[in-house]
């Protein structure tokens, strides 16, 4: 069976710099991967050109996807086939009701598997019960998408999303940022209820703090557009007591 | 200044006018010495560079003679509790309307209830309308006290243009304390291209209130010119909600003076131009008085090889101390080849004044697509989504559900999106 998503030699520019250098990574179903490193090292990079956001020249390297070429698809047939990206800023769009852009997206998601498209009734059964679980109030329900949001809103919005599109493989880009210990508990909890044998979850981060609550089945080290390090959770620990020189003096 | 066009406007003028009605030809023996001598705009002039007045060349200016009664099939659904007033080529339909007393209004056929006063020179169609209009009606509320009165007035255009103009014209007075809801339609009956120049006159008196809802759906081979003319005396309120989707070439003056103190106007636009139309819009808001506030919201998009404009000049005279005005004036391209131009204007001639304005004009917002992409949508529909979001701000004034829910259908399809429905 191919493999839920697998890099091999990467290399992305952004405006003639090149970011990523020739990345390498293999992500099987049902695993949990953490990438870490430090500010610049092209963590957001990555995330990004996996979702398919404009903007990156792509100048060797493949990407696949159970399979398929990942980067021949626009971002929303990615959506559609199962690929979630948690945005590390969510975009605030007044005026797109919240409820109308997860149903939205959940039909278009239904519609690529030939099913028919969600009853109302049931999807907004569906959506309250996970509010509940991410503890976003009822008033949700009637405001523009992420619209007047804290950053904590935002970002369990961004979780909201994903439990209820349930991805194959969703990419979170330092979805723990800035989010104080409760909003991070709700985080992970929200990413723990994906785990299973057929999803497959990649967690950008700069700190460990999340992957107390997530434990990854690897983490990979990312410095300089490249893969420096890869081990399993003990090498965030050890990345927290040493710091990210430790990995970028070997690297250099 | 003799145009051949104002030339040939007096000549029409003097062939009808023994067949227009005899009753009120001192105004429009007055209004056309007034276009005699002043000329219609011209594109040169500054607040009529976007205007289609190309298209007046080809018009006859004679008032139409109507034929077709109000048809009942065509028309957008009554709403509840406002009385529907007909008018098919400005004429008013009688047979076609509710009892002249339904409304808690006064309605009588003939205009010139507020004609004791001059049109400025961005008013110069309203001279046009004055002079051969021949069906328009007076709307008086009586002084407060009484129940607010809500009522709803279709203009419907049905003539071709080569036939003769259709001039819809309302003079519209509140006695103090009064209180209307107007919705005012117009439609267009068939496909024949019509020519409208329309007028409302408006005279608000000391804590009266007005809503007035006007939705311009022509069908895309009219061309309108349609002037508003508003004078707000102390602590009166009008609030004036316009919806503009149709014509193919559609110009709308909205001149508003807040004589007295607090007074307070809530203009808000919202326009959408596709294929070749022309959407153009000049509001000129003078503040007399003192502690007087404005409000203005425009919200225009621009696909195909359309141009819309809006132009949102704001006077403040000297002596209106504690004026307070905001514009918030935004245009979308949604076409390579299309225009938008917003330009707000501020001329202030006194001190101790709040006047805030922004305008932009730009494309759709990358990060907001990508947002909607990344979840699925497709590049077609999320784009109509951010569209129908930046319609938003003047779509949520619309306090009558009904009404709203009208509008949104009517925007929906304007955008061209079943699933837009979903978020009525």
């Amino acid at each position: 069976m191919a493999a839920m998503l697998s890099i091999d030699n990467l290399h992305v520019s952004v405006g003639g710099k090149e970011i990523l250098k020739g990345l390498t990574l293999a992500v099987q179903a049902g695993e949990v991967h953490a990438i870490m490193g430090p500010n610049g090292s092209g963590k957001s990079t990555l995330a990004h050109v996996l979702a398919g956001r404009p903007g990156y020249q792509i100048s060797a390297g493949t990407v696949r996807y159970q399979g398929r070429d990942l980067l021949a698809l626009p971002p929303e047939e990615r959506a559609r086939e199962g690929v979630f990206l948690g945005f590390q800023y969510p975009v605030e769009i007044p005026g797109v009701n919240n409820v109308y852009l997860l149903k939205a997206a959940l039909n278009a998601q239904r519609k690529q598997r030939g099913l028919p498209e969600v009853d109302a009734f049931e999807f907004l059964g569906l959506v309250r019960e996970k509010m509940k679980l991410m503890h976003i109030e009822d008033s949700f329900l009637s405001r523009g998408v992420n619209e007047g949001f804290s950053g904590g809103e935002k970002k369990r919005n961004e979780i909201l999303q994903m439990v209820i599109l349930e991805p194959r493989l969703a990419i979170l880009d330092e979805t723990d940022s800035g989010l104080d210990i409760d909003a991070l508990k709700l985080v992970a909890a929200g990413v723990n209820t994906q785990r299973s044998p057929e999803r497959s979850c990649v967690l950008v981060t700069h700190y460990q703090r999340l992957l107390e609550y997530v434990v990854p089945d690897f983490v990979h080290v990312l410095v300089r557009g490249r893969i420096a390090k890869s081990g399993d959770r003990g090498l965030a620990l050890e990345l927290e007591r040493r710091g990210y020189d430790w990995v970028t003096g070997e690297a250099a | 200044m003799s145009s051949p066009l104002t030339a040939r406007i007096v000549e029409e003028y003097e062939s009808a006018a023994r067949s227009l009605p005899a009753a009120d030809a001192h105004e429009r023996h007055a209004a056309i010495e007034a276009l005699r001598v002043s000329g219609l705009p011209t594109s040169r002039d500054e607040n009529w560079k976007y205007a289609n007045l190309r298209s007046l060349e080809r018009q006859r200016f004679v008032p139409a003679a109507t034929a077709a009664p109000l048809a009942g099939a065509g028309l957008p659904a009554r709403l509840a509790g406002f009385p529907r007033y007909g008018f098919v080529d400005g004429v008013f339909a009688t047979g076609s309307s509710a009892p002249l007393d339904a409304s808690g209004a006064r309605i009588t056929p003939g205009t010139s209830g507020n004609a004791h006063r001059s049109f400025s020179a961005d008013e110069r169609f309203a001279l046009l309308n004055q002079a051969f209009a021949t069906g328009g009606v007076t709307l008086q509320v009586p002084a407060a006290g009484s129940e607010p009165a809500r009522l709803e007035l279709v203009f419907l255009a049905s003539a071709d243009s080569k036939a003769g103009a259709c001039y819809p014209r309302v003079d519209i007075r509140l006695d103090p304390g009064a209180s209307l809801t107007l919705i005012e339609r117009h439609l267009s009956a068939g496909e024949q291209a019509s020519f409208v120049a329309s007028a409302v006159t408006i005279d608000l008196q000391p804590g009266a209130r007005l809503e007035h809802y006007r939705l311009q759906e022509l069908n895309p081979r009219s061309i309108l010119f349609d002037t508003v003319s508003a004078e707000l005396a102390r602590e009166s309120a009008y609030r004036l909600h316009c919806i503009s989707t149709g014509a193919q070439a559609a110009r709308s003056t909205l001149a508003v003076r807040l004589n007295g103190e607090r007074a307070e106007l809530n203009l808000a636009v919202a326009a959408l131009g596709g294929g070749q139309q022309v959407q153009d819009a000049y509001a000129l808001v003078e503040h007399h008085a003192p502690h007087a506030r404005t409000e203005q919201t425009f919200r225009g998009i621009a696909a195909g090889r359309a141009r819309v404009a809006f132009n949102g000049k704001i006077v403040v005279a000297k002596g209106a101390r504690g004026t307070d005005s905001r514009q918030s004036l935004r245009g979308l391209l949604a076409g390579p080849e299309a225009e938008i131009d917003v330009r707000p204007q501020l001329e202030i001639y006194t001190d101790d004044v709040r006047c805030s304005h922004g305008a932009t004009a730009g494309k759709l917002d990358d990060n907001m697509l990508f947002y909607l992409l990344s979840r699925g949508l497709t590049p077609e529909s999320a784009q109509r989504l951010l569209k129908w979001a930046f319609l938003e701000d003047v779509v949520a004034q619309i306090a009558l559900p009904a009404l709203r829910r009208q509008i949104e259908e009517r925007l929906a399809d304007h955008l061209g999106d079943d699933t837009l429905r979903e978020l009525l």
